[in-house]
């Protein structure tokens, strides 16, 4: 019987590459299909329903990654990498079939091997492979993941939107209507909130200091006690210095 | 810096005429006030000769502990307090037999060391209240030398964190992204054998990129034309990669080729644009590098028609880089922003003082 299978990766010569491999090494295996990017890949993959699918890991769209996710039970697949630390080692502990580029002709020929045996043995995908690839892929996936925090500031300029790292902000002061950011090069006003950027902000990186005030901890230079019980906070590189409220006092105790 | 000692602070310290003043007045005020005390409560019932004396033994040991620290400059605690203790029982006795002679002389009084038992009683005050003051003015000039000890290690800090900063930068500089390296030879691997001409070009480009990426001696100063050189050979190996899904355009005046503009700054923007623009959208886009000259500013801006920023992703340490150069380099002077790019896109522009690249 012969075989068929969808190439995905963006880029061209690549593709070309490897399908100018496998006619070498496999000549009956049909290449029903070469996809430039995760959609396509995953429409082909539907579309033809090939045995086998060379998945590249980075691709516009939807990755390697996210389309094994959707087709696990349906193919065979074959991950290509330029280079994923994680993924390969999760690929090597699971046995997850994966090509490293460049990809040369004796691992191309081990895989291709490997994969016939599979096929021979049993045609349809077996359902572990998809709780398997799931579980790398949701390991890989936990691995990658950052934390959901604000980390640009939109500020309008003049006629454009000027985009501010928050890494870059000195402390956030609200306003009568606007929250006022401050940076080393200026203020800026946005209409975020002090409470929604309190939210937002990382807290290990930010810390409300005041009703009003969200400070970079990054920032702070010390801070002292008034006669007042209220802090006062001075920054880095800066003159002016900003109060803590007693409510909020308790975040430098260690300090 | 020569390592300096807490007591050599302390005889500096008075070297220097306007503090020596404050604290003569000090000891000045300190030694009426015990000559008042004396007076009434002590054996002479008279202010004058009380205030003599006080005076004599207090000018005689500040006199002699300043000469002695002067030139026995001691370096221990304790070779200071030895000093200073046979300074104020050898100056005390000084003072007052001074104090005694003056009395005689100028004003008429006989006083001497047995008279109501003045000398012993005398003694056992000076002693005590030199070593009170004596104590508190060093307490008061050490809280000072900590103090700038304080600052001057502040100053230290500082300039280490310069410095690592820096060798930071150059480390990363050399940083090359292994996904570009691996995926780059993959490609003249392929086209090796389907279009040896251009696979040779993009070997070139590569090499020329590694070249300057990894070389470590990199000068503070090149040219933008090397610097725009460099970033068409990233740029046209990121073509071939990509395709129909890359296209950039580089807009510099002539007269704006030969300026000087420090190396690896636009690089990592033009990177940036790619990396985080454009490869990961499906269609791809364009990526257009300009340079202008604004009064004494040379500006440069790369715009991309990429993805853009949501208020989420991660910024690249690239970016920060760049600003911590940028301010290295040339102070409040070096900027960088960063734009939403119209309709789409992100727009990165480098500002740097014209004058000074």
């Amino acid at each position: 019987m012969t075989y068929k299978a969808v190439i995905a990766d963006d880029e061209k010569e690549l593709r070309t590459y490897l399908k100018k491999m496998l006619a070498e090494i496999w000549p009956q295996l049909e290449i029903c299909g070469e996809a430039v990017n995760g959609r396509e890949a995953l429409k082909m993959i539907v579309d033809f329903e090939p045995h086998i699918a060379f998945l590249d890991i980075k691709m516009p769209g939807l990755s390697g990654l996210d389309v094994a996710r959707k087709i696990a039970g349906v193919c065979r697949i074959v991950f290509i990498t330029a280079f994923d630390q994680f993924a390969v080692e999760a690929f090597e502990r699971e046995a997850v079939d994966y090509l490293v580029k460049p990809v040369t002709k004796e691992r191309l020929q081990q895989t291709i091997s490997r994969l016939k045996n599979k096929l021979q043995s049993s045609p349809e995908p077996p359902e572990e492979l998809a709780v398997i690839i799931t579980q790398v892929l949701s390991g890989l996936q936990a691995k990658t993941h950052t934390d959901q925090h604000l980390q640009w500031i939109k500020t309008q300029h003049k006629s454009s939107i000027r985009l501010i790292s928050v890494d870059e902000v000195d402390y956030f002061q609200a306003g009568d209507k606007y929250t006022s950011v401050v940076t080393a090069d200026g203020e800026a006003l946005i209409k975020k909130s002090i409470k929604e950027l309190s939210r937002e902000l990382d807290p290990r990186k930010f810390w409300q200091i005041h009703r009003g005030t969200i400070v970079n901890v990054s920032r702070i230079e010390n801070v002292g006690r008034s006669l007042t019980g209220r802090g006062t906070l001075k920054l880095k590189k800066r003159s002016d210095s900003l109060t803590v409220s007693r409510q909020y006092l308790h975040l430098f105790k260690q300090m | 810096m020569e390592q300096q000692y807490e007591t050599e602070f302390i005889f500096k310290y008075w070297l220097k005429f306007k503090n020596i003043f404050t604290d003569g007045i000090i000891i000045g005020v300190i030694n009426s006030t015990l000559a008042l005390a004396a007076t009434i409560i002590g054996p002479v019932k008279s202010f004058l000769p009380n205030f003599i004396l006080a005076h004599s033994m207090g000018i005689t040991v500040s006199l002699a502990i300043l000469f002695s620290l002067l030139i026995v400059r001691p370096r221990t605690w304790k070779l200071f307090v030895l000093i200073a203790g046979i300074d104020i029982c050898l100056g005390l006795f000084i003072g007052l037999q001074i104090g005694f002679m003056i009395l005689r002389i100028f004003f008429n009084i006989d006083l001497d060391w047995h008279t109501e038992k003045v000398g012993i009683q005398a003694m056992i005050a000076g002693i005590f209240a030199s070593s009170a003051l004596l104590y508190f003015l060093i307490s008061k000039i050490r809280l000072r030398y900590r103090n700038e000890m304080i600052e001057q290690e502040k100053i230290k800090r500082l300039a280490v964190e310069k410095e690592s900063i820096s060798a930071n930068l150059r480390m990363l500089q050399a940083q090359i992204e292994p996904h570009f390296l691996f995926n780059t030879l993959s490609n003249i691997l392929s086209l090796i054998d389907s279009q040896p001409d251009k696979g040779k070009s993009m070997l070139l480009d590569l090499t020329k990129y590694l070249r300057t990426s990894l070389s470590r001696t990199l000068p503070e100063k090149t040219t933008l034309s090397q610097e725009i050189s460099m970033i068409k050979a990233y740029l046209d190996i990121q073509k071939i990669r990509m395709d129909e899904r890359l296209k950039y355009r580089i807009d510099v005046p002539d007269n704006l080729w030969q300026h000087s503009f420090p190396p690896m700054l636009l690089q990592p923007l033009v990177e940036n644009a790619v990396k985080h623009g454009l490869e990961p959208k499906v269609d791809g886009g364009e990526i257009v590098i300009r340079a202008s000259r604004e009064n004494d500013l040379l500006k440069i801006e790369v715009a991309d028609t990429g993805l853009g920023f949501s208020d989420f992703d991660k910024p690249n340490v690239g970016i920060a880089n760049v600003r911590e150069r940028l301010s290295l380099l040339f102070g409040e002077r070096g900027r960088l922003m960063i734009e939403e790019n119209k309709p789409q896109g992100v727009r990165t522009t480098i500002e740097v003082p014209i004058n000074d690249v």
